[in-house]
């Protein structure tokens, strides 16, 4: 029997978990997947990836799941743009049309849906990235020329994680957008995410024993995020994500962070997200948002 | 004296060289390029590691090549980072804050900074060291109002990590000539 996954409107950040509950629902009740996109208007770089690693934990599990693609062709031409197609083909049996050769490189895509498998993608993504994003940053943005190597860093380490944690694949993507209502300015977005172990198994074997009866989802991603902790023993490990949250706190960014059934904010002065939600529907891997917004008095396009 | 140019050795790591110093396999890759030379480098002398060309170094590259070199041979060498910018110092000082290490950096300004978490007196020693390219302890004392215990206690920690090199019974900082 066919279970069908609905997919928000608006597939981002915000609605994220409207779609990971109807997709943990689907997954309970067994049966092959549909992923039903064709109401969708809009998604974010984060819905895309998202969207993928649901697409990989059932593929790897179960049978190949159905895809209905927008029937909105301006979102399906903006999605085969931003590269989501051509991962999610592996993934997914598609149903509808899609542009195979559209054109890339708008000028507001910094970074297409790219597949992180090792420390090789890391380089390219990082070497790709760094002019278009030090011209976003400081010409768009209004940010010091310095919040340029801080960016990349931030998104070599949010990659390297897949690399050295998820035990499988994963996807980067990075994009500005004008956030006239939600904030009032323009906005970097890098989501980066997989359908990997997730931060508890991760880090179970070290950290498990110490938090006893309160080892969930929610500790898994505090000891990661606060303490600083690895799954490594070394000393030396588990700076990158220390590092991303002391950039984004630089330049009154945000980062969000959800694994399994719970999520980590780290919220700036203009986002009033709890710092940790608990009990949310489960969801394979780990999604990673970060959100460096505009200086204040820069004006929106 | 033995310059390490990170960039160079870059260019020998991956498919085709890399470049940029991201990820944790690539700090090792570089690192295990630098030990050879430093088993053929003088017992004393000055190790440069040269960062004038590097565009980008992230935490984990930085940990594997500053925090484990000098976590492995910092006993031993004395190691000065020349061409350091202030984005390189975003990756290198909390990876020295982490381990509790200290290193000599030169700018690429050839302005001299002691980077790492260290007492505000040894700070302030180091401070008048650089600007007098060198003093005995007496002198030290002196000049900031210690006492001569103190300066001579502050200068043994600063030769056992290696960031000052004994000449006579003065102490001089390391610095590029």
């Amino acid at each position: 029997m066919t279970r069908v996954v609905e997919l928000p409107a608006q597939l981002d950040d915000r609605s994220f978990d409207q779609f990971t509950r109807s997709y943990a629902d689907a997954v309970a009740q067994g049966g092959r997947l549909l992923f039903d996109a064709h109401a969708v208007q809009w998604a974010s770089p984060f819905g895309l990836v998202g969207l993928l690693c649901a697409g990989q934990a059932v593929a790897q599990e179960a049978e190949q799941p159905l895809f209905t693609l927008p029937t909105d062709k301006d979102v399906v031409h903006y999605w085969a743009r931003a590269g989501f197609f051509a991962q999610a083909e592996a993934l997914f049996e598609l149903h509808g049309k899609w542009p195979r050769h559209a054109a890339r490189g708008s000028s507001d895509v910094l970074l297409d849906v790219t597949p992180i498998r090792g420390a090789d993608d890391v380089h390219d993504v990082v070497g790709h990235i760094q002019e278009r994003a030090a011209a976003m940053l400081t010409g768009e943005l209004g940010l010091e020329s310095t919040a340029t190597m801080g960016f990349a860093m931030a998104l070599s380490e949010a990659c390297q994680n897949i690399v050295e944690h998820a035990g499988t694949g994963g996807w980067v993507a990075v994009q500005a957008y004008n956030w006239k209502r939600r904030l009032g300015r323009r906005v970097v977005v890098i989501a980066v995410a997989d359908a990997g172990v997730g931060f508890r198994r991760s880090l179970e074997a070290t950290q498990a024993r110490e938090y006893g009866d309160r080892w969930r989802d929610g500790a898994a991603l505090e000891a990661a995020l606060i303490k600083g902790v690895s799954r490594f023993r070394d000393p030396g490990r588990g700076q990158g994500l220390a590092g991303i949250r002391r950039y984004l706190g630089r330049w009154d960014g945000k980062l969000s962070v959800r694994s399994g059934t719970a999520r980590f904010n780290m919220s700036p002065s203009w986002d009033d997200d709890p710092p940790l939600e608990e009990g949310l529907p489960p969801f394979p891997g780990s999604q990673v948002l970060m959100i460096v917004p505009a200086v204040a008095d820069k004006a929106t396009r | 004296m033995t310059r390490i140019d990170l960039h160079m050795i870059l260019q020998t790591v991956g498919p085709g060289g890399y470049g940029d110093l991201v990820t944790r396999r690539t700090g090792q890759a570089v690192r295990n390029g630098i030990e050879p030379m430093l088993a053929d480098h003088p017992p004393g002398d000055l190790a440069l590691v040269d960062f004038s060309t590097v565009r980008l170094i992230d935490y984990s590259c930085a940990d594997e090549i500053v925090g484990q070199l000098l976590l492995r041979h910092g006993h031993a060498q004395y190691f000065l980072l020349v061409g350091v910018r202030d984005h390189h110092l975003e990756a290198i000082e909390p990876v020295l804050e982490r381990h509790g290490l200290a290193v000599v950096a030169q700018d690429h300004t050839g302005r001299i900074r002691l980077l790492g978490r260290l007492p505000e007196d040894v700070m302030r020693v180091y401070a008048v060291l650089v600007e007098t390219g060198g003093a005995e302890p007496a002198a030290i004392a002196e000049a900031l109002g210690l006492g001569l215990d103190t300066a001579k206690a502050i200068m043994a920690d600063l030769l056992r990590r290696r960031l000052v090199r004994p000449d006579g019974p003065a102490f001089r900082p390391l610095m590029c000539a």
